[in-house]
């Protein structure tokens, strides 16, 4: 065994036993690590890639899980031969984790210095007073200002990206050799997650230490891996150093992933659009309102919270219109009140020439009936208990557009179009994997032929490789029905990859707008360049490679 | 021409598996759910058949034999009258179940569209109708089922009403809730921007949604009818003789169990083993309906 | 979190305000006086008696002195116990059914978390499904079959405890209170295995996990307070529950509580008892509704904070 490594993974094999049989998660996977290196372990959901890691810790649930076989040497011990009490030794002691969503992992019964000093009363023999003073240390070094007085505030005083400082800070806490991190930025929205990981990426170089960094995000494994493992299906298949596994990725599937990374704009289209004519939908000074209401029952006080605040676009026909924001940015309430689903308050929305925010009864059916709304996750977005053929077959019979006799054809057609298989017709939404649910979304919205299409972040919930192939669909359809849409996303490649146009939203308000092009090349306002800079920086080694096409 | 086409289309086809029927087997699996739904069909099946299957009639006494303990001619021994135990048992069960059935579908009843229409149009009328529920909670509910059979004497009909009156706030609280989150769930604003109608909503995407729920917390419901009657009766405020119900034979079997507990014991095991397979019965649906609740 | 409990207080005021109202007319409507069952007592005695219970002023006026009288905290005299009042009475029976209430959830919680925390630790073992099965049995075994079972089994043909009375022998209080609380300790190991398994599955346990924390100290320390959340919230109506179960268990051990005065007074339509009662126990049921919230609150970082902020 090389002097330097710090952790040796042999043969590591892990199942899970359900009700429905066995899954193996992880299939005789071996690597190791080196000490101060930063391993990316890159995979999609169900890769295996988190089993793999919380096995070390003898985290998985057990049963289900079990552990059938492999060594897993770190300094020399198996890990995998520890007693419970052992391991308590081993963990956040010297092998620590930060997990994914930090708004569910810090407890929220507990004050912040409570759940931080824990970890040096159990491991480092200190008092109360010592381990304070070092809890306080540790906030300022991940950057949580006021953090003598802010260590005593609970988590839900601190905002997302503030928990996982807090998260980062616990877990090194007791100085521990090795940090797992699992996926700590997927959560998080893109200008955070920029910054939590340059503070990652800072305290792995200052403290030399040693990194597992788990994520689905190719872009993120490059910036911060010296070294990437590509995990399929609980199988190891491809590792290297990260310039070459993403430079010469040597296994087929890694060359899927890399090749669904966005890097490309999209074509210019075949059919000019025409700028010229009348928009065909036109929002002119929009305000959405929610009220809230603080203050105890003397004296309440309802206030107003702009949701949209003075907002105006325009959508010409024929083209995709990139909406982007972060999360409270009110992209999604733009996108919802246009569909009439939240009432706004104030200014005009005009699609066809019509005025729709006053419309209703048989005009706002009409009206509806021409725009049409796909959604974020897939699994609630159809109803669980109609079958594929009913839910596609309910708006054309309500529409009058197909009769008893020929519906079956047309849903028929519209299965083709969206890349399903014709058969799986009687079949009900959760016989369905989250890529084909989209699909069937993606046929309901189009089922109607609508003049508009609002997708709500469509494909933010599915994996990489089911997400390019989701935005290749939107684009052939758009191209095939000369669809218009307004495509609301946060993410910045994607919008490069599919929209003519983009509107930038933050706050309520709209920053900037400009066509793709404009956009990515001379960004004009600071957020608009906080949020470029914030897409991790895979590119860059497709630019020298020359990429691969989809 | 097309319509064969479409039968040899239909033919190739793999059907799904609806998530009723996924329940429905999961359900099937669940022991302990298929012994309560046996015991409860059957149980049904006896109380609807009484008159004509009870071994003795209802009246019939035998003075000279009085109380006895169970033996081949009386399965479960007669009472102080020598009235057959078995056959008091049947009728009471008739008693018990109408009871707690009736009553359950007043709940039903109120609850559902108390609830249902506080969850669809929300806001204010919520609020209000929320509040009431609240207040109406706050309230000792069995003590005012005491009073008001003291004030208007106990009858069936007023036994209905006031255990519906009480067991609809539940029911309407889990409508309420349940409608509001499937009306928050994407495939509602789906169908609403798809300009389908509100009635066609309701009826297709909210009810066939909200209903597991409430078919749990009927069965569920019923249980605690039957328990609220016998309690009533156990204190001599429910059901008056001649009728008599579970409650009441456990009410007389306690008055003479160092004697005769057979009179105790018998009632005493059909009431708890109904409310067990009735309890059963609804814990097995709820895990079905919704398996992420049974946490596997 | 003062103005909080201040504000549910006025809260309360109107619905019990509301339950005297709805009371006293229910009462008033009942067909036939309270003093129509007596036979033997002559016509003029009756106008007698009317007069001296008011009976004969008009309706409002009754209503008017009864809840003039009700703020003072005086339910009027009894109508069968003629030398005393109401409040005497209720004086006299509540605090042996205060007490036994007490016991039984004392049994009921002393029996039922440790149950339901093991059940939720040890989930899907023999550790899970032993007492779970004895918890069905027990919420399916009414008082009134519980309470005549453990009294002969125990009682009389064991002779191990008393069989009636309350504060007269030694162990007299123990059979009455385990027939009361063993439904609650059923209620109580289901509901805190549910609240257990739902804050075990939660995130923030792995993340203590992952910190080394021994098992006792990941129960005690992080899981207990959101664990129990759903046992304080289902305290309220379980005390609510409790006072309606003393009924049965005051009669079958003979114990002179207030709910055996409370039936009583229902068979011999005692209508200022039955009042007095009905009030009395609807304000025991707010108060514990109210104490439960407070302590829900109080547990709650997050709504206690949003409490004091607007405090």
């Amino acid at each position: 065994m090389n002097a330097e490594t710090l952790l040796s993974i042999e043969n590591l094999r892990v199942v899970f036993n359900t009700r429905n049989g066995q899954t193996i998660a992880v299939n005789n996977v071996s690597f190791s690590l080196r000490k101060g290196e930063v391993l990316g372990i890159v995979g999609e959901s169900g890769s295996g890639k988190s089993v793999a890691c919380y096995s070390l810790l003898g985290l998985i649930p057990a049963p289900p899980g079990n552990i059938e076989s492999g060594r897993a040497l770190f300094n020399g011990k198996d890990l995998l031969t520890l007693t419970e009490k052992e391991m308590r030794r081993i963990r956040a002691n010297h092998i620590a984790m930060i997990f994914q969503d930090p708004m569910t992992c810090l407890n929220p019964y507990m004050r912040i210095v409570d759940q931080l000093t824990e970890v040096l009363l159990v491991h480092k023999s200190m008092n109360q007073q010592q381990a304070r003073a070092k809890a306080i240390e540790a906030l300022i070094e991940v950057g949580i200002h006021n953090a003598a007085e802010r260590i005593d505030q609970y988590p839900h005083q601190f905002s997302g990206g503030m928990r996982q400082r807090v998260m980062i800070a616990m877990a090194l806490l007791a100085e521990p050799e090795l940090l797992i991190a699992d996926e700590p930025t997927t959560a998080l929205d893109v200008t955070v997650q920029a910054q939590i990981l340059k503070l990652i990426k800072d305290l792995q170089q200052r403290r030399q230490l040693t990194v597992i960094f788990i994520t689905h995000d190719l872009g993120v494994a490059a910036q911060m891996a010296d070294r990437i493992l590509v995990m399929e299906k609980g199988n190891l298949i491809e590792q290297g150093d990260t310039n070459s596994v993403f430079k010469n990725p040597s296994q087929p599937y890694t060359k899927k992933l890399l090749g669904a990374v966005l890097t490309t704009s999209k074509p210019v289209s075949s059919h000019a659009i025409d700028y010229q004519n009348k928009p065909l939908l036109e929002v002119k000074n929009l305000q959405v309102s929610f009220t809230q209401s603080t203050g105890a029952f003397f004296r309440k006080i309802k206030y107003l919270v702009k949701g949209v605040d003075d907002v105006s676009i325009k959508i010409h026909s024929g083209e995709i219109l990139g909406l982007v924001g972060e999360s409270g940015s009110g992209k999604s309430t733009l996108g919802r009140s246009i569909i009439r689903l939240v009432d706004s308050h104030a200014g005009e929305i005009i699609f066809d020439g019509k005025e729709i925010v006053t419309a209703n009864g048989e005009d706002l059916k009409t009206a509806r009936r021409h725009f049409q709304m796909i959604f974020q996750d897939p699994y609630a977005s159809l109803n669980p208990r109609m079958t594929v053929f009913d839910t596609l077959a309910e708006p054309l019979i309500v529409h009058g557009l197909a009769t008893k006799t020929n519906v079956l054809e047309q849903v028929n057609q519209l299965m083709d179009d969206v890349g399903l298989d014709r058969r799986f017709i009687r079949k009900y939404p959760h016989e369905f994997s989250g890529g084909q649910r989209q699909r069937i979304a993606i046929a309901r919205a189009i089922a109607l032929k609508p003049k508009l299409i609002i997708a709500d972040e469509p494909v933010s919930a599915l994996d990489v490789t089911i997400r390019a192939q989701i935005l290749a669909l939107l684009l052939t359809l758009t191209q095939k029905h000369r669809l218009t849409m307004l495509f609301i996303s946060h993410d910045m490649s994607v919008v490069r990859y599919l929209c003519d146009r983009v509107v930038v939203m933050q706050k309520g308000r709209l920053v900037e707008e400009g066509t793709t092009e404009e956009l990515f090349s001379a960004p004009k306002q600071p957020y608009t360049q906080q949020l470029l800079e914030a897409i991790p920086e895979l590119d860059q080694h497709f630019r020298e490679t020359g990429s691969v096409k989809i | 021409m097309s319509e064969i086409v479409h039968i040899a289309e239909l033919t190739n086809l793999e059907k799904g598996r609806s998530l009723t029927q996924d329940a429905f087997l999961r359900l099937r699996k669940n022991k302990m759910a298929m012994f309560g739904l046996y015991f409860l069909l059957f149980l049904i099946l006896v109380a609807l058949l009484t008159p004509w299957i009870a071994p003795y009639s209802y009246e019939e006494q035998n003075l000279e034999l009085g109380a006895s303990p169970p033996s081949a001619r009386h399965w479960m021994g007669t009472d102080i009258l020598g009235r057959d135990q078995l056959t008091r048992i049947m009728y009471g069960s008739r008693i018990s179940l109408m009871v707690g059935f009736i009553a359950t579908a007043v709940a039903l009843t109120i609850g559902v569209l108390w609830g249902a229409i506080a969850g669809f149009f929300g806001g204010r009328t919520d609020a209000i109708m929320m509040r009431i529920v609240d207040a109406l909670y706050a309230l000792p509910f069995t003590i005012f089922i005491i009073l008001l059979t003291v004030v208007f004497g106990s009858s069936m009909l007023l036994l209905f009403l006031a255990i519906g009156a009480v067991e609809w706030l539940t029911m309407a609280r889990i409508v309420r809730g349940q409608v509001l989150s499937i009306k928050k769930q994407e495939f509602i604003e789906a169908a609403i921007s798809m300009g389908l109608p509100p009635s066609r909503i309701i009826a297709h995407h909210l009810i066939p949604n909200v209903l597991g729920p409430v078919i749990v917390y009927t069965t569920l419901t019923i249980p605690s009818v039957i328990l609220l009657e016998s309690f009533l009766s156990f204190l001599g405020l429910g059901i008056q003789p001649p009728a008599s119900s579970w409650g009441s034979l456990i009410s007389g079997g306690v008055e003479v169990m160092e004697e005769y507990p057979w009179l105790l014991a018998f009632p005493g095991v059909v009431l708890t083993i109904t409310l067990f397979s009735l309890n059963f019965l609804g814990d097995g649906l709820r895990d079905a309906l919704d398996p992420k609740s049974s946490r596997d | 979190m003062l103005l909080f409990i201040i504000k549910r207080i006025l809260q309360a005021i109107p619905v019990l305000l509301l339950v005297a109202t709805a009371t006293f007319f229910m009462v008033r409507a009942a067909p036939g006086g309270p003093f129509d069952k007596d036979r033997s007592i002559p016509p003029e005695v009756i106008t007698q008696l009317n007069k001296r219970y008011h009976l004969d002023d008009p309706l409002w006026k009754q209503y008017v002195d009864y809840m003039g009288n009700l703020l003072q905290g005086d339910f009027g005299p009894s109508f069968k116990y003629a030398s005393h009042s109401v409040t005497e009475l209720i004086a006299a029976g509540f605090p042996a059914t205060l007490e036994l209430s007490l016991y039984a959830i004392l049994f009921a919680l002393l029996v039922g978390l440790p149950a339901g925390m093991l059940a939720a630790v040890k989930w899907n073992t023999s550790l899970d499904y032993v007492p779970m099965s004895v918890a069905m049995i027990g919420i399916c075994m009414p008082t009134f079959v519980l309470g005549p079972i453990l009294l002969l089994v125990f009682g009389i043909w064991f002779g191990w405890l008393p069989v009636a009375g309350w504060g007269q022998v030694p162990g007299d209080k123990i059979l009455p209170s385990i027939t009361l609380g063993s439904v609650y300790a059923a209620y109580i190991a289901r509901i805190s295995r549910g609240g257990m398994l739902e804050v075990l599955s939660q995130d923030y346990i792995r993340t203590a996990k992952a910190k080394g924390l021994s098992t006792a100290r990941i129960v005690f320390v992080h899981a207990l307070r959101g664990g129990i959340t759903p046992v304080i919230s289902f305290l309220g109506p379980a005390l609510a529950g409790l006072l309606a179960g003393s009924f049965v268990v005051e009669s079958i051990f003979n114990i002179p509580g207030l709910g055996r005065f409370y039936v009583t007074a229902a068979f011999n339509r005692d209508y200022t008892m039955i009042l007095g009662c009905t009030i009395f126990f609807a304000f025991l049921i707010i108060l514990f509704n109210l104490l439960a919230d407070i302590i829900q609150v109080w547990l709650n970082p997050k709504l206690r904070q949003e409490l004091e902020a607007r405090g």
